[in-house]
């Protein structure tokens, strides 16, 4: 429970820098918007068409896998600070364990979804 | 004084609100988010067993939910893209085409 | 009485986004309600000294899991016409009805535990190597089928998945 009180302060001073910064910028600032500077930032250059379009599914597969081996990440960790204490038992175990997730890896390799044709 | 009674309350409280929305939503996208939902009150009534008998196996088994919930999100998502492609809705009262 | 003041302002924000997860039209207003129960529910774990599974919280769900939601999101990208008709003022009472219900009932069945407050716990309850010495002891089986799961969750989701979208 105590050794949180960092976090918490952290939190809230975030919180109320970006607050006040919105804040402030938004009350204290002239506001006189036109047409023109209403679009879209590109750098000077017209707006092509809407951003608000469908993204490829692509990403979705990249965040899927991004997903899993973050599990995978997960459970690592642990083993990575029990390593001496578990020995060459917990070494197998989570060869085992990356051995089931590498087929899912050549799966989806074989299936083209790390592609970005 | 917090006492295990509270965390079990706001996890009866956060169940139910999952329930109501598994049941009463249409998007099918709200529907996966109020499984989550009430995936976290589990774990949350998991957790707050495990502090009561100061025991870590309460905290081992939250992380399997943990695991579940993302497979749960993975292939969920997955069928929610293969439903809007074939029926270009994700509204579940839409898809109906199994009804007689 | 500091850990009172922090309970009730993490659990009824809780409670507050978690039936704004539900409520919203916008399933990216829904998402970032979700994100932010999220929030209060990994400050919940850690006031449960479960310091590692808060840790891993904001980590699996804020960082992916609703990373997948907001990209699916983006990826279907729904018009206003195609979230659906608004549902009828009668049905949305009978929902509220339903969750008091739901509710009452689970809320019935936890008032007999126990008030007595959480005992004390050592330094080392909820750390990283405390829970791994669970994870790959006494529950070992778990954690190897957690793997199969995942497996699945790959084949699943690429087999689903893989053809063009449009």
């Amino acid at each position: 429970m105590l050794g949180y009180g960092a976090v918490l302060v952290l939190v809230a001073l975030g919180g109320t820098i970006a607050v006040v910064f919105v804040g402030l910028s938004r009350y204290l600032g002239p506001r006189n918007a036109n047409a023109a500077k209403l679009t879209t930032y590109e750098c000077g250059v017209e707006p092509v068409k809407t951003a608000r379009e469908r993204f490829p599914v692509r990403f979705y597969l990249v965040a899927m896998l991004f997903i899993v081996f973050d599990i995978e990440a997960v459970f690592l960790y642990p083993w990575a600070l029990l390593f001496r204490e578990l020995g060459l038992f917990g070494l197998i175990e989570m060869a085992v364990f990356l051995m089931v997730l590498v087929v899912g890896l050549i799966y989806a390799w074989r299936k083209g979804a790390l592609e970005w044709e | 004084m917090i006492t295990l009674q509270h965390y079990l309350v706001l996890s009866a409280i956060v169940f139910s609100l999952g329930v109501a929305g598994v049941l009463l939503r249409r998007n099918a996208l709200v529907i996966l988010m109020s499984v989550e939902l009430m995936l976290n009150a589990a774990n949350l009534a998991l957790l707050g067993f495990a502090r009561q008998l100061g025991d870590t196996t309460g905290q081992s088994l939250a992380l399997f939910v943990m695991t579940v919930a993302a497979a749960e999100a993975a292939v969920g998502l997955a069928l929610v893209l293969a439903l809007f492609r074939g029926r270009g809705t994700v509204n579940v009262d839409e898809v109906r085409s199994l009804r007689g | 009485m500091g850990e009172a003041i922090l309970f009730w302002f993490f659990g009824g924000l809780t409670c507050v986004l978690a039936l704004l997860v539900i409520v919203m039209r916008n399933p990216v207003h829904s998402a970032m309600a979700l994100i932010g129960n999220l929030f209060c529910i990994a400050a919940l774990f850690a006031m449960l000294d479960a310091h590692f599974l808060a840790a891993i919280q904001v980590l699996v769900y804020a960082g992916a899991i609703l990373v997948l939601f907001l990209f699916v999101i983006m990826l279907l990208n729904l018009k206003d016409h195609e979230l659906g008709n608004a549902r009828q003022t009668a049905t949305k009472i009978a929902g509220a009805i339903l969750l008091c219900w739901v509710a009452f009932k689970l809320i019935f069945r936890v008032m007999p535990s126990t008030t007595a407050g959480f005992p004390a716990v050592g330094d080392d309850y909820g750390t990283v190597e405390t829970v791994g010495r669970f994870l790959f002891g006494p529950h070992l089986l778990p954690f190897e089928v957690a793997s199969i799961l995942l497996l699945a969750a790959i084949l699943g989701s690429v087999a689903i998945a893989k053809k063009k979208l449009w």
